[in-house]
């Protein structure tokens, strides 16, 4: 009988025991962070032309911040297919855009006030890249040259470039 | 050690006379250490590619109904072409004209704009083989010279076309050489120059088809452009996006397109917003009778010539291909383009004085039409016809203006379609012997059998 009662103490007292070793592990805490990574890199690894469509669709949500009509994008095509040089047609749409209401164009200021933020945003938003250290000092360099130059006229050079035909 | 000299004096003594060999042959009577082209036999061509399948029985032949419908006797024959050829106009059943007040349809001819017609100005081929039964393979005969039989649709020549060959053995600028088409439909759009490895587009020309990029999508598109001042504010865009291209380097032929220089393009965009503006104040000079996209078309090819003065112009008509389902619609557009090739003509003798005297015009259509009709009958009853027989082998060549000299006469004048007196695709050597550029077309680069109509007169 004592026997009995002591072999079920020691059960008893193992059960603890193992509870006690197993079930109370000490929490480690892992911390996961995100190394930083460059989202626009500077490397310029785009080899397909863009179509007709493909570019006045993104010209046109690219200065008015709205798509393109159909009407006037089946419109656009055909007139660009009308036209012998490509470059030079698209260029004199671009300079129609920038002759109708509703174009968004950064101001003046601050292109003069931080040419060098100014240029690294075009670049961003016309090549979805960044400029290299040697295109940013053209840049800044030029805009000092240049003082009659405005964002329009940059924005045009870069919306009518061969980089910005293709992705 | 003698050897040694005996070797360097044998070396020496080689490259002399290879140098002098090479040399010598090309020391000429005048003083010239190289051969030139020979001097060009006129300093512009107009090329008219007229004007989408003309039966030849209705154009040189001269039958109007009587060749063409049933129960017409010889007394409904007549000439409906009287600015290009001579004869006189059918007395019958006009219906070919523009409509009188209370007429019917067509009934009076248009009045004829040239005193002397075309043929007597120059040379008639009058039966040409057309070595493509299709516009586009026809169009595409025309202008590279080759039948090019591989010659697929919806993409561009296969051999070199005439503006190819002239910008590149003339050194002329992309302004220098126009094509102006009267639509984008049917690839027409791609003449301007092919996809040919030596030549390409880098030599194609400028290229317009005014019914749309002056019409009313043009209008919508291209109308409201800005006016940038060309030092203050153009220069510099071009400083930077000459900066940018640079950077980028598309390498050649990723970018289908030609190419003018910032000059160039400069100068087409001023065009552009003037011939907007002549449009808005109802100044574009049109042919008298302007109701159908060809006469359109011809207008705007002669404000090119005016402001441009291209040294080859390439215009495209293609009203008459209405044949296939209206033969009295097609009577009209042919007496039309008749209309607007003399109005063209006379315009360049009159308007530009650059030109005038200067000027060689050329023309053929890309096909003819077949000998039987198709069962489509229009408003007179009269039947249509589809081009795809033998028939449509048989076109004209005219050729008149400043290359001819005296020269004057028919030639060609009976139909062997296995010994033909002429090509289609004689006309790109023809131009080119004009420009002074025969011997510079490679060899193997034209059908068969071409020659230069010079050299068959």
């Amino acid at each position: 009988m004592n026997m009995q009662i002591s072999n079920r103490i020691k059960v008893g007292l193992l059960m603890v025991c193992a509870v006690g070793i197993f079930a109370c592990t000490k929490e480690r805490r892992v911390r996961y962070e995100v190394v930083n990574q460059q989202a626009n890199d500077i490397v310029i690894d785009k080899n397909k032309a863009k179509t007709d469509r493909q570019y006045i669709s993104i010209l046109y949500a690219n200065l008015f911040q709205e798509a393109l009509p159909i009407n006037q994008q089946v419109a656009t095509q055909n007139v660009i297919q009308s036209v012998g040089d490509r470059a030079l047609v698209y260029e004199i749409i671009l300079s129609n855009y920038m002759n109708k209401s509703g174009v968004i164009l950064p101001p003046v200021s601050e292109m003069k006030d931080n040419p060098e933020q100014f240029i690294i945003d075009t670049y961003k938003r016309f090549y979805l890249r960044i400029p290299s250290e040697l295109e940013k000092s053209f840049f800044v360099n030029f805009f000092a040259n240049n003082p009659n130059v405005t964002p329009e006229l940059v924005y045009t050079a870069f919306a009518a470039s061969d980089e910005y035909i293709f992705y | 050690m003698t050897r040694k000299i005996k070797r360097k004096q044998f070396i020496k003594k080689a490259a002399a006379l290879t140098a002098g060999s090479v040399v010598l042959p090309y020391i000429l009577p005048s003083g010239r250490l190289f051969a030139t082209t020979p001097d060009p036999k006129s300093e512009y061509v107009v090329y008219v590619l007229f004007a989408g399948g003309v039966r030849q029985q209705e154009a040189v032949l001269q039958g109007y109904l009587h060749t063409s419908q049933d129960n017409f006797d010889s007394s409904f024959a007549g000439n409906i072409m009287p600015n290009l050829l001579k004869g006189d106009l059918p007395t019958k059943k006009i219906a070919f004209g523009t409509t009188s007040p209370g007429g019917t349809i067509g009934d009076t001819p248009i009045p004829k704009i040239l005193n002397t017609p075309l043929e007597e100005q120059g040379v008639l081929f009058k039966e040409v083989r057309a070595v493509n039964p299709g516009h586009y393979g026809g169009l595409n005969s025309l202008l590279t010279g080759n039948s090019s039989v591989a010659q697929g649709l919806k993409v561009r020549p296969n051999f070199p076309t005439i503006f190819e060959y002239a910008r590149k053995h003339l050194g002329l600028k992309a302004t220098e050489t126009w094509f102006i088409g009267n639509t984008i439909t049917n690839s027409y759009n791609l003449l301007n120059g092919s996809e040919h490895p030596d030549y390409g587009l880098a030599y194609g020309a400028n290229f317009f088809a005014p019914t749309i990029t002056f019409g009313s999508q043009g209008q919508e598109v291209l109308s409201n452009a800005k006016v940038y001042h060309p030092q203050d504010e153009l220069a510099p865009m071009y400083k930077m996006k000459n900066f940018l291209d640079n950077a980028f380097r598309v390498k050649q032929g990723q970018i289908a397109s030609i190419k003018n220089t910032d000059e160039e393009k400069n100068q087409i965009k001023e065009f552009v917003r003037n011939t907007f503006q002549k449009k808005a104040a109802g100044q574009i000079a049109f042919p008298p009778v302007s109701d159908n996209g060809d006469m359109v078309t011809l207008a705007y090819a002669a404000e090119v010539l005016k402001e441009f003065k291209p040294k080859i112009l390439v215009v495209n008509m293609t009203a008459v291909d209405v044949c296939h389902g209206n033969f009295s619609s097609y009577l009209r557009a042919l007496h039309r383009a008749d209309h607007g090739v003399g109005w063209l003509w006379n315009y360049i003798q009159t308007q530009i004085p650059e030109m005038a005297g200067k000027t060689t015009i050329m023309l053929s259509p890309e096909c003819g039409r077949n000998t039987n009709p198709n069962p489509i009958q229009d408003e007179n009853d009269w039947f249509s016809y589809d081009h795809s027989d033998r028939n449509t082998s048989r076109v004209f060549t005219l050729m008149a203006g400043a290359a001819m000299g005296s020269t004057r006469g028919t030639f060609s004048d009976t139909w062997d379609f296995s010994n033909p007196g002429a090509f289609t695709t004689d006309n790109v050597l023809t131009i080119a012997d004009i420009m002074g550029i025969k011997n510079k077309i490679p060899p193997g680069f034209m059908y068969p059998g071409a020659r230069s109509l010079f050299d068959r007169i």
